[in-house]
């Protein structure tokens, strides 16, 4: 951060003396803290909903809930702009047609637009961290209190309330991280309203000329809040984790909601359809439309932006690397974060506890920072990687780390020491062992890892987008420069792709660990996110 | 056949020592129990002799081998040993079959004879045609047998046993013990066994030993542990006792307040601190008004019943003393005798007033 007259603290001065910048700081304060609530509002009574009482569809509310949290942000937010831009979105469209306005009903092209996009693909941390706290207490708890003649308010109030206090509180820090952290929606969103927050300040900073010293200074306040948020979080939660609640498996029995049954399902329906059905709809709309804006007829029906989109070749090149840079990293990142893992829970050097703080280290540190820490780091000899795909490599291995890193934890921690120990004492030496009793039975664990650290990479954005150069493009980079030309249709192509690859991903991540991966012990995933 | 022998053996976790200074000799063929309360030192003991911890001071050997010193420890795999886990720590993606025979890949067994060796095996634990199920499929307490097979097939020097009855519910436990007994007659593996269950201990055992704090306070068989217990910690931890502070009066006699007993082995010092012990089913209890005369030189001491509680076999009374008011536990034959408030006189031969070394 010394610029080439040497030490100064004069850019930080700058940061917080700058109406502009001070400006930004402002905006990412109200976007975080208002889009952390509306998180909170739509997360805490669907987890509640879900998980204790006899909600109808319960199960498929938690998948499409499941749906919303892989979902990358900033396909959501274009899908938004399809369908709540001030001229051309779809439900103002419908709007005017129904009531002959003039004016639009929304424009997502303002604060409240972007809080409420950024709460609905944040609002899923949420609902992770207080549905699997609800699960792990057991109803027995509440029938006491209701035993003593509580009803059944006072029960809610007086005892599951204090005891997934801890679980609201860090949801919604969790929530705040993740809006601290975007780069993508603000950038579609704030953007074209015509303000800044500390991301896309940081990212404009490096636009030509770059100011790579302000993007570093101006870094540092993000990096603080963060750290500061996840220690608070990590108070809150406790040494052992949310799961402190209640033992295991404890008996529940549903709350019945009686004749709110069904006004309670529409409600959880239509956060979903916001989340999930309609962005999904316009996109595959769009996707198929020579004019996605134009209604949806047999002329306006069209293959085009599929091979428009697939055949281009700076897309062809993009979805490689992609995939290149999926794959490389997800496989080094599962074997790195297993091997950690193993030598963090075997003990087996001296120090072991300093390899696993720093794996997980960066999870205090959003992707834009990282963009700009190893910008700085890798554009100067003696380490040029900068317009390579290492670059890349190395941020996305950085960011996807501490996800890999938990879940391996977890899978190792579930392997007792003494099924090693049984064939070291029979004759196997170490190594023997590792290959024959350990390996096998961590494999779908390690898989798991893979499949997490590989949907992590294909759909980053916020490190990719100040990192790329020509050469180096990724999809969502590619999304993000289509949205400049206006080029919906290939975006809402390419977004599908990407989230088939995701769904596809998700799906052999379920079948191998024979489970929920939004479950008790994923919380690695949602602590890290 | 081998025996063991630990000298001096010490092991730290941190500041807190687990093992200090521990001795003790295995017999060849024979099977100890090392028995005390958790965090006595037991299970590290147990470790440090299958080679997973390194010790910090002293030797353990087998044989004419030193397996372990500080300066070098024979890793687990070349030690001729195996060992049975309270969790049995079976490999739950083999199955039954693949689990026993996975020892006789490294001890030189061949191919063709290891089948039938796991077949006998599993026949000798009674889970004959079980060999293709997997751990997750079976109860706990076969689970245990598929651990005990494993361990016994590979016909090992020494066999360590780490509380491997503690996961089975009370029934199962009573009956793996005699189970347990039944292998080491059959094969006369010298053995170690740890556990924290006195019954446990005395049942399976040729000799106990008792660690206290990382130390053997006293090794023996159970008859010796219980009728002469050498220090008050392990007169409390096998079965229930009495335990009375006093002063030696002369070479066999100690007094406390009013007290007076005679006790055991005349060579006390005069003047000196005695703790004795007095197990409760060796006082004789009867109602004063009928009592017979004592047997010469018994001790003969009056008392109230203070509470009865009848256990169907017996009757486990408590008794204050007169004059010196101290409570004596005494178990009696029922139907009860007296009930509380009554009036009885207690008899106690010498031999049953153990006089215990104040910490060994």
């Amino acid at each position: 951060m010394s610029g080439e007259r040497g030490f100064t603290l004069g850019h930080y001065a700058r940061v917080f003396t700058d109406p502009a910048l001070r400006k930004a700081l402002w905006n990412t304060v109200v976007l975080a803290f208002w889009s952390g609530l509306a998180a909170l509002a739509l997360g805490a009574p669907m987890a509640w909903l879900s998980a204790r009482t006899d909600l109808p569809f319960r199960r498929a509310i938690r998948s499409l809930i499941l749906a919303s949290f892989v979902t990358p942000p900033f396909l959501g937010a274009f899908a938004w702009v399809m369908l709540a831009g001030p001229n051309a979105g779809y439900l103002n469209k419908l709007y005017r047609g129904l009531t002959g306005a003039e004016q639009p009903l929304l424009n997502i092209f303002t604060m409240p637009g972007l809080i409420f996009v950024v709460a609905l693909y944040t609002f899923p941390y949420v609902y992770i961290m207080i549905a699997n706290t609800l699960e792990l207490i057991a109803s027995d708890l509440e029938e006491a209190a209701a035993l003593l003649g509580a009803t059944r308010f006072w029960v809610a109030l007086t005892v599951t309330l204090p005891l997934v206090l801890p679980a609201i509180l860090s949801g919604f820090i969790l929530a705040v991280l993740q809006a601290l952290a975007l780069f993508g929606s603000p950038a579609i969103l704030a953007l074209p309203a015509g303000f800044h927050t500390i991301t896309t300040q940081i990212w404009s900073l490096f636009q030509y000329p770059p100011k790579v010293e302000m993007a570093a200074a101006f870094s540092v306040p993000l990096l603080l809040a963060t750290a500061l948020l996840l220690l608070v979080q990590k108070r809150l939660l406790g040494r052992r984790g949310y799961a402190a609640v209640g033992g295991k498996g404890p008996r529940r029995r549903a709350i019945p909601l009686g004749g709110w049954r069904y006004p309670a399902l529409l409600a959880c329906a239509a956060v979903l359809a916001c989340a999930v059905f309609l962005p999904y709809g316009i996109l595959a709309r769009a996707a198929f439309s020579r004019a996605w804006a134009q209604p949806f007829t047999w002329e306006n029906f069209t293959l085009d932006n599929w091979s428009f989109t697939f055949l281009h070749t700076s897309t062809q090149s993009a979805i490689l690397n992609t995939l290149e840079l999926g794959i490389l990293t997800a496989c080094v990142g599962a074997g790195l974060a297993a091997l950690l893992a193993y030598i963090a829970n075997r003990k087996i050097i001296p120090g072991h506890q300093v390899l696993a703080f720093l794996a997980v280290a960066p999870v205090v540190i959003p992707g834009v920072v990282l963009a700009v820490a190893l910008f700085v780091a890798y554009t100067r000899p003696p380490f040029v990687l900068y317009g390579t795909l290492w670059i890349l490599f190395l941020a996305y291995l950085t960011k996807e780390m501490p996800v890999g890193y938990s879940q391996s934890d977890a899978t190792f921690r579930g392997i007792h020491p003494e099924l090693e120990e049984a064939g070291r004492i029979l004759g196997a030496s170490r190594l023997r062992v590792l290959a024959e009793i350990t390996a096998p039975l961590a494999r779908s664990g390690i898989i798991a890892t893979w499949c997490f650290v590989f949907i992590g990479v294909i759909r980053e954005l916020s490190a990719s987008i100040i990192l790329f150069t020509p050469a180096t493009k990724v999809i969502s980079v590619v999304i993000f420069d289509l949205k400049e030309e206006g080029q919906f249709g290939a975006i809402a192509v390419l977004g599908l792709f990407m989230l088939a690859m995701t769904f596809v991903t998700v799906v052999v991540m379920q079948t191998l660990l024979g489970r929920d991966v939004l479950g008790p012990r994923q919380s690695a995933r949602a602590a890290s996110g | 056949m081998t025996g063991v022998v630990i000298r001096g053996l010490t092991m730290r976790y941190g500041d807190v020592a687990a093992v200090r200074g521990l001795d003790l000799a295995v017999k060849p063929g024979e099977l100890v129990a090392l028995l005390g309360p958790s965090g006595c030192g037991k299970t590290t003991t147990l470790r440090l002799v299958a080679g997973f911890l390194t010790p910090e001071a002293g030797e353990i050997w087998v044989g004419e081998r030193c397996l372990s010193s500080p300066a070098s420890v024979i890793p687990p795999e070349r030690r001729r040993m195996a060992m049975i886990f309270q969790s049995y720590a079976l490999w739950p993606h083999l199955t039954v079959a693949q689990n026993v025979a996975y020892g006789l890949r490294f001890n030189g067994v061949p191919r063709s004879e290891r089948d039938q060796r796991v077949k006998d095996m599993l026949r000798v634990v009674q889970l004959e045609g079980y060999g293709s199920r997997y751990p997750g499929e079976l109860s706990g307490g076969q689970q245990q047998r598929v651990a005990v097979a494993r361990a016994l097939v590979v016909e090992p020097e020494i066999l360590l046993l780490d509380e491997p009855l503690s996961n089975l519910d009370a029934n199962l436990r009573e009956e793996m013990r005699f189970e347990i007994r039944r292998l080491h007659e059959t094969f006369g593996i010298t053995t170690l066994y740890v556990t924290h269950d006195q019954a446990e201990a005395m049942v399976i055992s040729d000799r106990v030993a008792v660690l206290e704090a990382g130390r053997v306070v006293q090794i023996g068989t159970a008859e010796e542990l219980f009728e002469q217990p050498r220090t008050r910690f392990v007169a409390e931890f096998i079965g229930k006792t009495n335990v009375i502070d006093g002063i030696a009066e002369d070479r066999s006699t100690v007094a406390r307040g009013g007290l007076r007993l005679v006790v055991a082995a005349g060579e006390l010092e005069r003047g000196a601190a005695v703790t004795i012990s007095i197990r409760p089913h060796q006082i004789a209890l009867a109602l004063a008004e009928t009592a017979a005369r004592p047997a010469p030189g018994a001790n003969a001491l009056g008392g109230t019943v203070r509470r009865a509680s009848y256990l169907g076999d017996t009757v486990d009374y408590q008794v204050e003393l007169d004059g010196s008011g101290l409570l004596l536990r005494v178990t009696g034959a029922a139907p009860p005798r007296a009930r509380p408030g009554e009036r009885v006189s207690l008899e106690i031969a010498p031999s049953a007033c153990v006089p215990l070394l104040e910490r060994g």
